[in-house]
């Protein structure tokens, strides 16, 4: 329960939805990179965020020592996961953009929209 | 002694992996691949039939956490029907192997009739709800596939689906019935189950428990549209003749004898469970009517296999108003009859098959007097026949009488309009003969062909028939023998208590019951000579109104589905991105929304930001960097503003304690600054008007989406003094011990979670290949 | 920049196969150590072009007719992650041979070992190693198509 995380992420999902709706094809691409990003944040979020402490960080200490509380790992290999993939698919859809660029001489959505 | 797990499930694997095995067979066999599929089943019939009295359930775990096993249960009842279908399979394949000869597709025929088999066998045997709805839509697939088999043929095809629809639709129902069943387990049995096995030895407390919840009469009618639907009952009976334009072989082997019969297997499977008043008024009513129905139609068909067909519904009728009489009698009925039907009916259809290989002819109108051409056709036709008259001392006839006993003695017991059972029974059967004695004028009287000569049917096509009609020929002589062997063991499992069964004949005095029989058959037998005018009779009552035949409706709810489907169609797919976007993210908004009101979660009080104040210093950054984007003048403006948003939120990780994180989205961000770049430098700058009607209505929904996912975050974020999850606290303290690693983040992804990861590393993989292939493509030449 | 890639490029790699190996423990892992090891391939295309490794490095002939498609460094991408999936699933399947379920992972600790005196052998690294090969393949083979238009 975090007000300055829910304003992030409903912040950056506005954001991302915006561009979205563009008719540009690459803000199209940003809007996605954006929602990834609030969707990691958000990942964040269900783990939940305290002040900074050495303790916190999921690394542990050694073989057998006491275990502290640390922060949620599991939500940060969620993210983990997220960031590298979320790199595939922002170079597939650029990639995409490429290709559509090529094949059609304008990164103008809704002129595609009307042709097809 | 219990049965052995291993034979079972080695029983019902060996058609499965046959079916897999069917290409390479097929290479090696050719068209003789029938004659080794027959020899599988054999094994398996083998195999099932070494369990004969040994009767118990066996299990082998599958989902534990969900109390789904692979379970079985061997008694007289699945004994029973699992026999018959890999019995009447070994006849059916060695008669394909004559009948499809020269056939197209023969592999897949074969896969899919042993496929088929196995799942028969399956049904039959499993005692888990999972596992017999597996096999229950098993069939339906296979016999899809069997019903579709020739591809190019617009009939084949809209029969084929017209199967699929009605009984993959009742296969739902099913599934929903037996959710229902497993609910009330878990009252009844104290713990949520789909053991089968264990439901019917505590068919007591399942009853009260379903009763208590006012499921009971849910999962009745549930189960009652999935059995008709499968079993070919009134209303959804209309699949079932226009399945006919499957090969004979298929005809026989799942539309009489064993796919058609899984509903009333069902039924009879459940009887003991759910038994009742409901049970005998829904189970009751509905196979009279189907019997009645279906016999009618039968008189009015004009072709050999659609008067089959409309036989076996009328008979599938017979047998689930028999198990849906409470009486010992019905019970028997049901029971023998499964039998007596499978071996008189297959018959039958293969002598349809024959008359359509030799004769060339389906219709019943011109043909006529083949028995000098087909003696040993006839013969085996007569002997089937008239046991599906009813007429004594033929098999058919006793359970047919055990019908009119239950009938009769329920019309005693409820007295008034219970009367009408019995009557119904009775003028149904008086169209029973008639119809039997139709069929059989194709043999008799003057000789009238379609073709001059008609060939001898070879040996393959001819001994499968001849075997079944020897099994009528035995259960009519020493009924008691087929009781002893094996009905007795059916019955029992289809009532309750331990009814003893015995068969009288012939009978030591005029009962009831006796008398019903002999005004069938001399209503049948007089009727005969007015045979044609009965059946124009019929015809028109059929065809005046569309509204009493449910394949008119079917056709309808199927062209208006397809009508609203082409009207919606254009609405939600306009190929402009945009729509795809608004539509997409405004239903998950307002359902997420909705969610939230109709649940009435409330957002908990909120005490400052919640966060230190440092992680807000660098949120506030993110976000404004975010707000940023959209207002970037040029693409490389905006791609280095995503950086920014990008490198703060590497900073935020670093402060959210996660370095794995912070480290990884650094390198990512890099990697994404370049790759943007790259491609930037290729594409054109594109400067769209900004119209502000459209920006305004793309705000509106951008607000949306954000409410929607800021009130997301606050209601799932746990409060930050609360304790850490206790999968997050397992991972942690496990990681050293059973991990062996201190990085406990890492230790998830490559120990704990490593299936997972292994999920996302071929997301990555799917990426490169889907890049290399978009980029490439073109230099291959591929492209218009 | 050619300069400040020589002098990075082998800093960067160091870095990667390090963060790679003490992954199990410190932060690092397999995804972090593909992701760097991908921009230190990275900074030599920019620096000195995608034939650079072959020709420069490797000694070997270049043909320029050829498309990116049959680019030996593209195959060679191609290839890491190939194999980089076939050692996670091998490394699943070992674990199931070995009695356990699939992708069972376990560790044993090596003592008296020089210089380390203890040494943990986890089969994990074996999978970390299949998740690096398939993020540097990946990633690679993406940029290096990419980059080369």
């Amino acid at each position: 329960m975090s007000v300055a995380l829910a304003a992030v992420v409903g912040g950056l999902f506005a954001v991302g939805t915006f561009l979205l709706l563009r008719r540009n094809l690459v803000r199209v691409v940003w809007g996605i990179a954006v929602i990834t990003q609030a969707a990691n944040v958000y990942l964040i979020a269900m783990g939940g965020v305290q002040a900074p402490t050495h303790d916190l960080v999921p690394v542990l200490e050694g073989h057998g020592s006491e275990v502290p509380q640390t922060a949620d790992p599991v939500v940060q290999a969620l993210v983990l996961t997220a960031i590298v993939i979320s790199f595939g698919t922002t170079a597939l859809a650029l990639a995409l953009s490429f290709r559509a660029y090529e094949e059609n001489g304008s990164i103008d959505v809704a002129e595609w929209g009307e042709e097809g | 002694m219990s049965p052995e797990l291993s034979v079972v499930t080695t029983a019902i694997a060996l058609p499965f992996v046959g079916a897999a095995a069917t290409p390479l067979i097929y290479r090696w066999f050719g068209e003789r691949t029938g004659y080794a599929a027959a020899a599988l089943a054999l094994v398996s019939f083998g195999l099932l039939a070494t369990q004969l009295g040994e009767y118990g359930t066996v299990a082998a775990p599958w989902i534990p956490s969900i109390g789904v096993a692979l379970r079985f249960t061997v008694d007289g009842w699945a004994l029973l029907f699992a026999l018959l279908a890999s019995g009447i399979g070994v006849l059916v394949f060695t008669y394909s192997a004559a009948y499809m000869h020269g056939g197209h597709n023969l592999q897949r025929y074969y896969a899919a009739l042993l496929a088929f088999m196995g799942s028969i066998l399956g049904v039959a045997l499993a005692a888990d709800l999972v596992v017999v709805f597996l096999f229950w839509e098993l069939t339906s697939l296979a016999s899809f596939v069997l019903i579709g088999h020739h591809t190019t043929d617009g009939e084949s095809r809209y029969a084929a689906r017209m199967a699929m629809l009605v009984t993959v639709g009742g296969g739902l129902c099913l599934l929903a019935g037996l959710l229902v069943l497993s609910i009330a387990a878990r009252q009844a049995l104290g713990t949520a189950s789909f053991d089968l096995a264990t439901m019917l030895a505590n068919d007591e407390a399942m009853r009260s428990a379903l009763r208590d919840q006012g499921l009971f009469v849910p999962a009745l009618v549930l189960i009652a549209i999935a059995a008709a639907a499968k079993s070919a009952q009134v209303p959804l009976h209309f699949w079932l003749p226009n399945a006919m334009v499957a090969p004979t072989p298929v005809s026989a082997f799942l539309h009489s004898a064993t796919m058609v019969k899984v509903g009333v297997y069902f039924v009879g499977r459940l009887r003991p469970l759910l038994s009742g008043p409901e049970w005998t008024l829904l189970f009751a009513t509905l196979g009279l009517v189907t019997m009645t129905v279906g016999a009618l139609l039968a008189v009015a068909s004009t072709d050999t296999k659609e008067l089959l067909a409309y036989s076996t519904a009328s008979h599938l009728g017979l047998m689930v108003a028999g198990f849906g009489f409470g009486a010992v009698a019905g019970g028997e009925a049901g029971a023998f009859h499964l039998l007596n039907h499978a071996l008189f009916k297959a018959p039958l259809f293969l002598v349809a098959g024959i008359l359509a290989h030799e004769a060339g002819s389906r219709s019943l109108d011109n043909m006529s007097g083949l028995r000098r051409e087909l003696p040993v056709t006839a013969a085996i036709a007569v002997v089937a026949g008239l046991s599906m008259a009813g007429i004594p001392p033929f098999n058919g006839f006793y359970s047919k009488e055990l019908l009119f006993e239950a009938a009769y003695e329920f019309g005693h017991e409820a007295g008034g309009l219970a009367w009408l059972y019995p009557a119904v029974a009775t003028v149904a059967s008086i169209f029973t003969v008639l119809y039997s004695l139709k069929f059989l004028a194709v043999f008799f009287g003057e000789r009238r062909a379609p073709q001059k000569t008609v060939p001898r049917p070879p040996t393959a096509l001819v001994v499968p028939p001849a075997v079944l009609a020897l099994g009528v020929l035995v259960v009519s002589a020493v009924p008691q023998f087929a009781v002893d062997l094996i009905v007795q063991g059916a019955v029992d499992a289809t009532a309750r208590g331990q009814p003893e069964f015995s068969v009288h004949f012939p009978p030591e005095h005029v009962t009831p019951p006796l008398l019903m029989s002999g005004v069938a058959i001399v209503g049948g037998v007089a009727a005969y000579p007015v045979t044609d005018r009965v059946a124009r009779a019929i015809e028109t009552v059929r065809d005046s109104t569309v509204l009493i035949r449910p394949s008119g409706w079917y056709d309808r709810a199927l062209s208006e589905t397809e009508r609203a489907g082409a009207h919606v169609g254009p609405l939600v797919h306009t190929g402009v991105l945009r729509t795809y976007v608004v539509w997409g993210l405004a239903t998950v908004s307002a359902l997420v929304l909705a969610g939230y009101v109709a649940t009435s979660a409330s957002v908990p009080a909120v005490d400052g930001l919640g966060v230190p104040l440092i992680v807000a210093l660098v949120l506030l950054i993110a976000l404004l960097a975010g707000f940023a984007v959209p207002t970037a003048p040029s693409h490389v403006a905006g791609v280095l503003t995503l950086s920014i948003l990008g490198f703060v939120l590497a900073i935020f990780y670093i402060v959210a304690s996660a370095p794995d994180l912070a480290l990884t989205q650094l390198v990512v961000e890099t990697l994404v600054l370049l790759i943007f770049l790259l491609v930037l430098q290729r594409l054109p700058e594109f400067y769209a008007d900004l119209d502000r009607f459209v920006v305004g209505r793309d705000v509106v929904l951008s607000l949306v989406v954000g409410v929607m996912a800021f009130v997301s975050t606050l209601l799932v974020s746990p409060d930050p003094a609360a304790d850490p999850t206790e999968l997050a606290r397992y991972y942690v303290t496990e990681a050293v011990p059973e991990g062996g690693g201190t990085n406990v983040v890492n230790v998830v992804l490559v120990d704990f979670r490593g299936f997972d990861t292994m999920g996302e590393l071929v997301v990555i993989t799917i990426a490169a290949v889907s890049v290399l292939v978009l980029v490439t493509m073109r230099t291959r030449g591929e492209t218009q | 920049m050619k300069t400040t890639a020589r002098i990075a490029v082998p800093i960067i790699l160091v870095l990667a196969v390090s963060l790679f190996f003490q992954g199990h423990n410190l932060p690092g892992g397999g995804f972090i150590g593909g992701v760097l090891t991908t921009t230190a391939f990275v900074l030599v295309y920019v620096a000195y072009g995608l034939d650079y490794l072959e020709a420069g490095v490797l000694d070997r002939e270049v043909d320029p007719g050829t498309g990116i498609f049959e680019h030996r460094s593209v195959t060679a991408y191609r290839r890491t992650f190939v194999l980089g999936l076939t050692i996670v699933v091998g490394s699943g399947l070992a674990g199931l041979l070995l009695g356990g379920s699939f992708l069972a992972q376990d560790y044993v600790i090596l003592h008296d070992v020089p210089i380390y005196h203890e040494v943990e052998l986890a089969s994990a690294l074996v999978f970390d190693l299949g998740v690096y090969l398939v993020v540097v393949g990946g990633l690679l083979t993406i940029l290096s198509v990419v980059g080369a238009e």
